[in-house]
């Protein structure tokens, strides 16, 4: 399915990781395995330090402290605010809205959307479509799309398919109107019959979490989870990228003509350094324009991901410059998507740190 | 044949495997293995496997003869 927007763009983009760092060295020892082959595993997928919370943080207690920070530095006011789109798969609770928990502790404005989405690894792709499908109303000037989620909450430490390398993050990126004369392109495709590739079984209403969900149990591989905790099917997530993403992207070229080596950089969903190589390989396109350096900094933060590429990489160039770039995540549901745009030169690009227990209400 | 056997004997980072050795009896053989083995095969040979047809395959001879024959089709 193809999309296509004229005179948006971003405007900035805010990052929040957890101030509370881990390392892939000390928690080898929670995983059933020889470190040899732990210390080889963390080679190859470029597994080193991610940032997690402390376990009681949750996602709207990362998106408050970024948009207070957006506040105190005049990068945004409150009243400016007339959507804001959370992409998450961690809310506070199932009821209400963490979109609309985020609203009432900012003190936004009544006459304003707030709207959750239930995405992982392709959400800022998705959330950007969006904001740009909102922007196209008289009454809605600025989109404030949120990225957030706290995994870590969700993963079992004894799983060294998921643990070593999820991250928890916040992104927070203004989405506006402006008269630039320049089209956004936009492609994506979903398929719901692998939608238990990347799962948490247990905690809905098709399985409520009870006593026996939080039992951890030998997932028959060296790995122990329980059925309260995400469970990921590596190699069949690993054939889905290498076989859907490099056509998704190319078809979105060609439907362009953008060349390939028109393209300053693929800012692509970061699940781990391998995938990325191969997907690099696979396309031709040289590792100095697919940055692959999120999952062995901050983890992997599912939606997080590509706002945490943009910020961990390009900050200064995108302060002073416009880049043309191309977006691709990847993941739950199945949902792959990809986007050409350019971005720049942006009012904020900046990361900032949430200290162990701040911001809880 | 044997260069296939070479190309899996680097990823495993052991001097030499044979057609026969079975994957299970390999003490360097996991899943990172296999997921690598996967990538090799995907990008020499432009074959797409799955973790289960690797395990099934089960020795070097029977994931040549499983590639060759998906290469043809």
């Amino acid at each position: 399915m193809n999309f296509v927007f004229h005179d948006k763009t971003i405007s900035g983009l805010l990052l929040v990781v957890p101030a509370n760092e881990k390392s892939f060295m000390d928690e080898m020892a929670n995983f059933n395995f020889p470190a040899a082959r732990s210390l080889k595993l963390a080679q190859v997928m470029g597994y080193d330090t991610h940032r997690l919370v402390d376990g009681q943080t949750c996602v709207s207690d990362l998106a408050v402290l970024g948009m207070e920070h957006l506040f105190a530095k005049d990068y945004l006011k409150r009243e400016e605010v007339d959507a804001l789109l959370l992409v998450t798969q961690t809310p506070d609770h199932l009821i209400p809205p963490t979109s609309s928990v985020i609203q009432g502790r900012l003190g936004l404005k009544q006459d304003m959307l707030c709207m959750d989405i239930n995405q992982g690894c392709a959400g800022f792709v998705v959330g950007l479509i969006e904001a740009f499908v909102l922007l196209e109303q008289d009454s809605i000037r600025k989109v404030v799309l949120i990225n957030a989620d706290v995994l870590s909450r969700k993963v079992s430490p004894k799983d060294r398919n998921s643990y070593p390398l999820v991250g928890d993050a916040a992104s927070v990126t203004v989405v506006e109107r402006r008269a630039s004369g320049e089209s956004i392109h936009a492609n994506l495709k979903m398929d719901g019959r692998m939608r238990e590739a990347l799962m948490i079984p247990a905690g809905g209403m098709r399985m409520p979490s009870n006593s026996e969900t939080a039992q951890m149990e030998d997932a028959g591989d060296s790995n122990f989870r329980a059925k309260d905790h995400l469970r990921m099917d590596g190699s069949a997530v690993f054939n889905f990228v290498q076989t859907e993403v490099p056509p998704l992207i190319e078809t979105l070229l060609e439907t362009t003509g953008v060349t390939k080596e028109a393209i300053d950089f693929y800012l692509c969903h970061q699940p781990n350094q391998f995938m990325l190589q191969k997907l690099a390989d696979k396309m031709g396109i040289p590792y100095a324009k697919m940055p692959m350096n999120v999952v062995g900094k901050y983890g992997n933060s599912s939606g997080v991901t590509i706002p945490s590429a943009i910020a961990l990489n390009l900050s200064s160039s995108l302060k002073k410059s416009s880049l043309q770039v191309v977006l691709a995540g990847f993941g739950v549901g199945l949902t792959w998507a990809s986007m050409l745009l350019k971005i720049g030169p942006l009012d904020f690009c900046e990361t900032i740190d949430l200290p162990n227990k701040a911001n809880l209400p | 044949m044997n260069e296939f056997c070479h190309q899996i004997a680097a990823i495993l980072e052991v001097e030499s495997i044979a057609e026969a050795d079975l994957f299970d009896n390999i003490p360097e053989w996991d899943s990172l293995s296999n997921l690598s083995v996967i990538a090799m095969i995907d990008s020499t040979y432009g074959v797409n496997l799955t973790a289960a047809q690797v395990r099934e395959a089960g020795t070097p001879a029977g994931l040549w003869k499983l590639v060759q024959a998906l290469k043809k089709s």
